[in-house]
């Protein structure tokens, strides 16, 4: 996108503190500004056109959805949890390692919305909406994936907290319960945390667009102008949420954990599980924003503009350090697990180990630790978007597997010998699959709707941001404007 | 009926229905099983499902052996059912309040129609005797002439377990009421015991010390309660080594 | 724009907008306009990104989003307190599971955290409909060039002193200045 850079540095200047500048200008979005309208429009026209290819891949996924999410899930219904492989002891089965699964990837979009945002970090700014958007749309999935899950699922409203015809209340004591109430908190917040934001974002494209688009963008803005009382009251909201949402997004993620850990079951029932989960969920979700970062540059106008280097160097580091966090977390359960000497719970470590499904176990903390370990300390492969396609991808594998060792091969083993049996999929597979089709037709589909990049919010990045003069080094400057 | 201002949690280390089971005269013939399942209206989940851990049996002979082939030294059977806990680690764990304590009968409810089949129950059960309806299965035909009346029939996504008989509680106790007395020790049996051949199985009142469980278990001295170091307190003693 | 509604046939007064690309142009317009005798409550400033108070010198804006997000957050405590507490009385015959209270300790922290935080969130999100009245899909003055990331400034001028208004703020930079219409969004 050289065309988009410039160059308008003064002939005078030094020709090495000039290429110096020059290069930090390339490097970062946020030096390198373009004027407002400009970047609306590139915006505007990667929402517009659409290549022969989008919609082959949108019609692939479509036909993988409807038979893989819907069909398969209407003969589970009509037939029953048998169609599926879950049996005694694993009650449990690919349905939860997809729910856990789904809820970590989810994870990533708040982490990076929120946690960046309250720690200033300039980098997020091109890429919290798109981060936020996996972060409903896994939502969506991991909703499905415990619907699926249920035996009788045309009853699931009963465990919302109303009192039904019996004037019966859900059970509060149950993790489930508390699933529940915080998957539906977290559901709720994320959606109004991806929209608050998106708000100035639909009035400019309303007031550039046309049709249909134009009625759904008018629509969507709810009469936006911009007047400075609507922006106090869209920070201070968005103030609330950036910090508010984050012990959400950590409740979440431990609760999904007690699932497990309140129970009575070796290898389950251990303290540690709640940060655990929390990291492994981080872990996923970065290695899937990355993903996803590095498809949108690929494959969407303009944004290699918007999405650079800096910004895989950025979450790059992030993984490294989180997948860092997952191998402590890892250990400190293993260690602890291991030294506590109950005989069910070795019989459970040895099966990990050394079970039938024991190559998982060595796949999973060579995926989840050895690739990025391998891959990310180097800043030049870090910031190159196939290479850390790559491992995020290894990653996400990785912690699927850890979930499935966690669910349908610990539950294998347990305090009753005689019904110690591994655990086969059936129509899970398909459910999976359509889960993560539904996933990625979702977010195709939102790429094409949405402003996937915070205009705005970018804008006011470049306004903060400045190159500073240290004796003869020239530095990257930015301002706190809030 | 129970009232109320006389309700109370139950803690106490004994409940108020239990059975010993003699595991050095069960001989393994499987007749508790059959009569189990033909008194609770068990359905039949055939060779395939049943070979990949979907038998639906309330109660099942565990075999275990000691050794290695050909020293291969048979141990007592093991039969294995719902040790109606008084402390169960399946009643809180349920959202849809589907498995819950009886306070009059400190047994562990499971109630079919509130089930949503979370499947979390079986889950956090240490005797892992939970039952899950994965499908509707068919019936044969002339056996589908035989329900139990008095027993309801569950549907596909619905878990099920053991109730000690509870129908059986029930009709004793309604008889014994409208004839003005309290329930004889003896005067009925689980299904389990009324047709184990050996009498390994006994059931009765372990809250009554003149019952026929409660003498058993003084005279055998030994009885020991499965996975007791849980904390679970369950209300069925084995007796093995005797 | 076909119906497009001038605001000086309602009344002696006109409402003026002038576009500034930058913001400093557009804080020396807003002191001028004070010099001129326009009081702050007849200006509006609208943005395309969110500058702050300070930036242009103008009193600072209230805003209702806190005070209705800690009004959330005690309704969701109430919603949690009654699921909780109130809840397991509510039969003929107190729920027991396991040996667990009916009013169960550490359960009754998870949810009540939970519904306090729903709450508060919800009601903060609400409170930028109440406060903003959004949706609004009535015509509004409004300029397009607002989102390209000009500043405009609304102002109420009596209708005699237009041409002076108009020539001070093109004195200041502005790039257009015109009657305000209203626009259908």
């Amino acid at each position: 996108m050289a065309g988009y850079n410039k160059k308008a540095e003064p002939a005078h200047a030094k020709a090495e503190s000039h290429s110096h500048a020059e290069h930090l200008r390339e490097k970062h979005l946020m030096l390198d500004p373009l004027p407002r309208g400009q970047m609306n429009s590139m915006v505007m026209e990667s929402m517009y056109e659409t290549s022969w290819k989008f919609w082959v891949v949108f019609a692939i996924l479509s036909v993988i959805v409807a038979y893989g999410l819907f069909y398969s899930w209407g003969v589970m219904i009509a037939e029953g949890l048998g169609v599926a492989g879950v049996n005694r002891p694993s009650y449990w089965g690919i349905f939860l390692v997809n729910t856990v699964f789904w809820i970590g990837i989810s994870h990533a979009g708040t982490f990076i919305s929120a946690i960046l945002r309250v720690f200033k970090a300039e980098f997020r700014r091109p890429f919290t909406r798109a981060a936020e958007l996996m972060t409903t749309f896994g939502l969506v999935q991991a909703g499905f994936s415990v619907f699926m899950h249920m035996g009788r699922v045309w009853l699931a409203y009963w465990l919302m907290p109303y009192a039904n015809q019996r004037m019966l209340w859900p059970n509060l004591h149950s993790p489930l319960t508390w699933d529940l109430l915080a998957i539906t908190t977290y559901l709720l917040s994320s959606t109004m945390y991806l929209f608050l934001p998106l708000i100035p974002d639909l009035a400019m494209a309303r007031d550039r667009s046309t049709g249909w688009r134009k009625t759904f963008y008018k629509t969507l803005a709810l009469g936006f102008r911009g007047t400075e009382g609507e922006w106090a009251h869209l920070r201070n909201a968005m103030n609330i949420f950036a910090f508010a949402i984050i012990p959400v997004m950590f409740s979440v993620h431990t609760i999904v954990s007690w699932d497990f850990a309140a129970a009575t079951r070796p290898g389950w029932n251990s303290s540690i599980f709640g940060p655990y989960f929390v990291i492994g969920a981080l872990h996923s979700g970065m290695g899937a924003v990355i993903m996803v970062l590095a498809v949108v540059r690929g494959t969407m106008k303009h944004m290699k503009y918007f999405i650079r280097a800096e910004h895989f160097d950025g979450i790059a580091k992030l993984m490294l350090i989180i997948s860092m966090a997952w191998a402590y977390f890892f250990f400190n359960d293993y260690m602890v697990q291991w030294y506590g000497g109950d005989k069910w719970t070795h019989q459970l470590l040895h099966f990990h180990e050394a079970g039938p499904m024991g190559w998982m176990w060595f796949a999973m903390l060579i995926f989840n630790i050895a690739v990025p370990w391998a891959v990310l300390w180097n800043q030049k492969w870090r910031s190159t978007p196939w290479i850390v396609f790559i491992v995020g991808f290894f990653i996400n594998v990785g912690m699927w597997f850890e979930r499935y060792i966690i669910i349908p091969i610990s539950l294998s083993i347990n305090r009753m010998p005689f019904t110690w049996r591994l655990y086969e999929p059936g129509i899970e597979i398909p459910l999976g699959i359509g889960t993560l089709a539904f996933f990625i037709l979702l977010y195709m589909g939102a790429s094409k709707l949405i402003p996937l990049i915070p205009v705005w919010e970018v804008e006011e990045g470049q306004m903060a941001h400045e190159l500073k003069q240290f004796g003869r080094e020239t530095v990257v400057s930015v301002s706190e404007l809030e | 009926m129970i009232r109320p201002e006389e309700i109370k949690m139950s803690t106490e280390e004994t409940g108020k229905w239990g059975m010993v089971i003699d595991q050095d005269i069960c001989t393994g013939c499987q007749a508790c099983v059959a009569a189990c399942a033909m008194e609770n209206n068990i359905t039949f989940v055939g060779e395939k499902d049943s070979g990949y851990g979907r038998s639906m049996h309330w109660i099942r002979i565990e075999r275990f052996w000691e050794g290695e082939y050909p020293e291969v030294k048979m141990t007592p059977n093991q039969p294995m059912l719902c040790q109606q806990c008084g402390s169960a680690t399946c009643e809180p764990v349920c959202p849809a309040f589907a498995t819950v304590h009886s306070q009059a009968e400190q047994l562990n409810l499971q109630v079919y129609n509130r089930c949503v089949g979370t499947r979390y129950c079986a889950n956090n059960c240490p005797y892992q005797v939970r039952s899950f309806n994965w499908r509707d299965y068919k019936r044969p035909e002339p056996l589908s002439n035989q329900f139990n009346p008095d027993v309801t029939v569950r549907r596909r996504g619905v878990m099920e377990k053991c109730t000690f008989c509870i129908q059986r509680i029930h009709k004793a106790q309604d008889t014994a009421k409208s004839e003005g007395r309290e329930v004889v020790d003896g005067e009925f049996t689980t299904a389990c015991a009324q047709a184990c051949p050996a009498s390994a199985i006994t059931f009765g009142r372990v809250d009554d010390p003149e019952s026929l469980v409660s003498q058993l278990a003084r005279a055998h001295g030994h009885g020991v309660k499965h996975l007791e170091e849980l904390g679970t307190l369950p209300n069925v003693t084995y007796f093995k080594g005797g | 724009m076909a119906d497009n509604i001038s605001r000086e046939e309602h009344s002696g007064q006109v409402s003026l907008l002038a576009v500034f690309p930058d913001l400093m142009p557009a804080a020396d317009a807003l002191d001028q306009l004070r010099a001129l005798g326009i009081s702050d409550d007849q200006m509006n400033v609208i943005s395309g990104i969110p500058v702050t108070e300070a930036m242009l010198g103008r009193p600072s804006q209230w805003t209702n989003v806190p005070r209705l997000a800690a009004g959330g957050s005690i309704l969701g405590f109430c919603a949690g307190a009654f699921l909780v507490f109130v809840t397991p009385y509510l039969y003929p015959v107190p729920i027991q599971v396991g040996t667990q209270a009916f009013v169960p300790g550490p359960p009754t922290v998870v949810v009540l955290f939970e519904l306090t935080m729903l709450g508060m969130l919800l009601s903060t999100f609400l409170g930028v409909f109440l406060d903003s009245y959004f949706p609004n899909y009535r015509p509004m003055e409004y300029v397009k060039e607002v989102s390209d990331g000009k500043i405009a400034i609304f102002f109420i001028c009596p209708e005699e002193s237009k041409e002076k208004f108009t020539k001070a703020m093109t004195a200041l930079g502005a790039e257009k200045v015109e009657v305000a219409e209203v626009e259908h969004l």
